[in-house]
């Protein structure tokens, strides 16, 4: 039985912020549907809305013409309308059939018996009996959909699925996917990225600053033309930078770097062995939980592992703490920024200070000296475009790209040799995104290296000379970035081997 | 059903406003205990709030009680700005007693200008020791300072029982279990003739604003600040967390300390088993309600000691147990833990249909 889906002038305000402006779209059975927007363009409120987790201030939503009353997710659940979240709500140390006869309302072994029919239906192979925690993010998101299938969903909305997902992951959750549209399910595919939409969905509607811009056919489009739909301004295009780094001085040196846990929720990290080269920008690819946040916390020197020799411009650095490393004129822009790199509650200026390097002279002899601290805030604001010029201002209120600004900032002014720097660009919009980017380019340009630990293989194959990939706390061989494909990479980072 | 949520921003007035709304509430929560227990609240109010510094003696008592809960207070500020929950500062006060007691008894029967500050000084020192047992033990060893401050509490206070039954007991002290009254340089000064306020009182000034100095204007209070707020960017910005927990603990076991050392050497002039009607405890009340706050500190310390005096004046008036100035120090931390709840987070009450909550 066809589906039709409709919205109808749905509107949510929030103080200060209208997060859904009069919202209408129409969605049918046996096509995907992208819905396309930067951060805060309105797309996590209206699946909301959707999901019943919120409730609008305006507007209604129709499934077949009958009028829905979404008050709570139950009531989504009842209308058939399933949702995948970008991350998973799944209990860990159970195993994967535990996760799934939770909300069940049937017994074990029937359960059991639609369940291995879905596996059969869509070649879907997943033990039942480990725990979730021993499945890779695939795996578990495998669960999360089938959790939906169990109730025979009408729409299916599937909300930044890639993010955690391997090229291979991927491509068989694309394959999924179709075959449930087949099957006459609607799905609506939230998602950043253009290359998915085009590869992916029939029909795109691009939102932005909580109203519906454009509704179109994929065919029609190219990413350009959606990225300027999306950030509603023409994109200077980021070239890829030449390779030029070749038979530079290696400025960083890391031998022998082990590094072992005994949280289980910590990876272990097994003989990394790397250099880095004046001028030149290392990647660092895998899926994130692979072991880059040890790494990163090692190189930063907020973790001392014993035996590992670090050596940089010529000097034996494993043992010194990150405010030490920072002396030697390294910098570090860690993935969290919201809680490590910078503290909410805290002005900007103070956040600034929290780079105290010697030549600073934030700190005179133990002394705070606020207007040197609020100078430096000052020029990075401007330097580095943060959106505004009051220092005082409490950094929780900055946007996320504006913040990352901030604290690129903070580490970049005091021209590191060597800024190592993981996800920075994680959540943000590809207006800042592009911004970060090019910030990261003009460093190498300037003979300065950097470390780029990240899970976005586009932006690896852009800003690296060299990439190599972590997987399960060991690194690949490290290959110059023109030998490299989005296809390699996902390989490499599945656990898989080339050549 | 309900459901909780974090409000994004709170105002900065508020959060300084809401210990009064608390003290309001305490009073009228005192009121309506009064009323059950059959007293007119507002005559019992009176000889609690009123009566007890109506008099300048009484208000000298009121410094003098506010004095120590100022000192231990403001050492304990240092801590808790920095996640290290120091509950043991009535150890480290008796521990501080003990030895700057210990000196003074070795000068009991002389005479010099030098005598009190060395007393100070081993009173301050000894606090300092006790508080790096834990915080010792907390960075080595990983131990949790809240267990181990508190237990070492009941260790000072045996040996303070142990010293003044046994080896450091009066030998013309009739077996009363105390020491050897000091001599008179080993007392605080006092300010005015015919009343107890002493000198100590300076002590809890200076704590104030060097501490208002370190918190706000040094590289270690800005270590103090965000450690506080983000232990995890403590570690990145690469702070040496180690040392600073060594030196939160010791400021604040040398404050309560000096707390120590000033009622020995105040009120009291000797060593006996109850030197400190839990002041190290009831700092901790004190703390809070001054919101960490050097001066906010100073005025919560005066409104705490107030409950001290009002309950002995309440004992003699109305004929009802000490013990209910604990009451009115319970139900301070009770409000203005409740209003600090609701200023932080929103309460919504949902409607949910019958049906759905059956499901």
């Amino acid at each position: 039985m066809a589906t039709d889906l409709r919205i109808s002038n749905i509107s949510k305000i929030y103080p200060g912020c209208i997060a859904n402006d009069n919202v209408s779209l129409q969605f049918k059975s046996g096509k995907i549907y992208a819905l396309l927007g930067e951060n805060g363009a309105g797309k996590s409120t209206l699946v909301k809305i959707l999901s019943g987790v919120i409730s609008p201030d305006n507007g209604e939503v129709f499934l077949n013409e009958k009028n829905l009353k979404l008050s709570s997710p139950l009531d989504a659940k009842k209308n058939k309308i399933g949702m995948v979240f970008q991350h998973f709500n799944l209990f860990e140390t159970l195993s994967v059939f535990e996760n799934l006869s939770i909300d069940a309302n049937e017994d074990n072994k029937s359960l059991r018996v639609r369940i291995n029919e879905i596996f059969k239906k869509y070649n879907f192979s997943i033990d039942l009996d480990v725990p979730v925690l021993n499945l890779s993010a695939g795996q578990k998101q495998k669960v999360e959909i089938i959790r939906c299938l169990l109730r025979s969903p009408k729409v299916l909305i599937m909300d930044e699925p890639t993010s955690v997902l391997t090229e291979q992951e991927t491509e068989e959750l694309f394959i999924s996917l179709k075959k449930f549209c087949d099957e006459g399910i609607l799905i609506i595919y939230i998602t950043h990225k253009l290359k998915e939409v085009l590869s992916l969905c029939d029909e795109v509607a691009v939102m932005r600053k909580g109203k519906v811009v454009s509704v179109s056919q994929t065919q029609n489009e190219r990413v350009e033309t959606l990225a300027n739909k999306m950030v509603g301004q023409k994109l200077a295009k980021i070239k890829k930078k030449i390779n030029i780094s070749k038979n530079k001085d290696e400025i960083f040196k890391v031998k022998h770097l082990n590094f072992y846990s005994d949280d289980p929720f910590e990876t272990n990290l097994v003989n990394l062995n790397f250099s880095v080269k004046k001028g030149e920008c290392l990647g660092i690819a895998g899926i994130s939980g692979n072991g880059q946040n040890e790494l990163f916390q090692i190189l930063s020197g907020e973790i001392i592992t014993p035996n590992t020799s670090i050596i940089f411009r010529n000097k034996e650095i494993a043992k010194l703490n990150p405010k030490q490393r920072r002396e030697y004129l390294m910098a570090f822009s860690p993935e969290d920024r919201i809680s490590q790199a910078a503290v909410p509650e805290l002005k900007i200026y103070e956040n600034v200070a929290l780079n105290n390097f010697k030549s600073s002279n934030f700190f005179e002899k133990g002394l705070v000296n606020e207007r040197k601290i609020k100078d430096h805030s000052k020029k990075i604001l401007s330097d580095f475009s943060v959106n505004t010029d009051n220092v005082e201002l409490k950094s929780q209120f900055l946007s996320g790209g504006n913040l990352q600004k901030l604290i690129l900032g903070r580490e970049l002014i005091t021209a590191p040799e060597l800024l190592i720097c993981y996800n920075p660009t994680w959540g943000l919009d590809v207006g800042a995104i592009n911004y970060i980017h090019e910030t990261l380019i003009k460093i190498n340009d300037q003979e300065k290296s950097t470390i780029l630990i990240s899970t976005d293989t586009e932006e690896l194959l852009k800003l690296s000379d060299r990439i190599a990939v972590i997987y399960k706390g060991k690194l690949s061989k490290i290959m110059p970035s023109e030998e490299v494909t989005p296809e390699k990479l996902g390989v490499l980072m599945g656990g898989g081997s080339i050549d | 059903m309900i459901k909780i949520e974090k409000r994004n921003d709170v105002p900065m007035a508020l959060y300084f406003f809401t210990p009064f709304i608390a003290i309001i509430l305490t009073i009228l929560g005192g009121g309506i205990i009064f009323y059950i227990l059959g007293f007119n609240p507002i005559e019992a109010l009176k000889f609690y709030f009123i009566t007890p510094i109506s008099n300048l003696y009484g208000f000298s008592e009121l410094l003098l009680k506010a004095t120590p809960l100022c000192l231990i207070a403001i050492g304990l500020s240092f801590c808790f700005k920095s996640n290290n929950w120091n509950i043991g500062a009535e150890g480290q006060l008796t521990f501080g007693a003990i030895v700057g007691g210990g000196v003074a008894l070795l000068f009991y029967n002389q005479e010099g200008f030098y005598i009190l500050p060395l007393v100070i000084l081993a009173g301050a020192i000894g606090g300092m020791i006790f508080a790096l047992i834990p915080a010792i033990l907390k960075t080595y060893f990983n131990t949790n300072e809240i267990l181990v401050s508190l237990m070492l509490v009941y260790v000072s206070k045996l040996l303070l029982d142990y010293l003044v039954v046994g080896p450091w007991s009066n030998p013309e002290g009739f077996n009363f279990p105390e020491t050897r009254q000091f001599s008179d340089s080993s007392r605080m000064p006092l300010l005015f003739e015919g009343l107890r306020i002493h000198a100590g009182i300076f002590l809890a000034l200076a704590a104030v604003m060097l501490s208002w100095f370190i918190l706000y204007k040094t590289y270690l209070g800005f270590q103090i600040k965000v450690s506080g707020l983000s232990l995890k960017t403590a570690k990145y910005a690469g702070f040496k967390g180690k040392t600073m927990i060594l030196v939160v603990f010791m400021i604040s076991g040398a404050c309560a300390g000096l707390a120590g050392v000033g009622e020995i050497t105040g009120p009291i002039g000797q060593l006996h088993r109850m030197i400190s009607p839990d002041y190290g405890f009831t700092a901790i009340i004190v703390a809070f309600l001054g919101r960490l706050n050097p001066f906010g500190i100073i005025f919560a310390s005066l409104v705490v000691a107030l409950t001290y005096l009002g309950a002995e004046t309440a004992q003699i008036f109305l004929q009802i147990p000490k013990y209910t100035g604990q009451v009115f120090q319970g139900m301070i931390l009770f409000f203005l833990l409740a209003s600090d709840y609701l200023l932080f987070f929103k309460v919504k009450i949902l409607n949910l249909k019958k049906n759905e909550l059956r499901h």
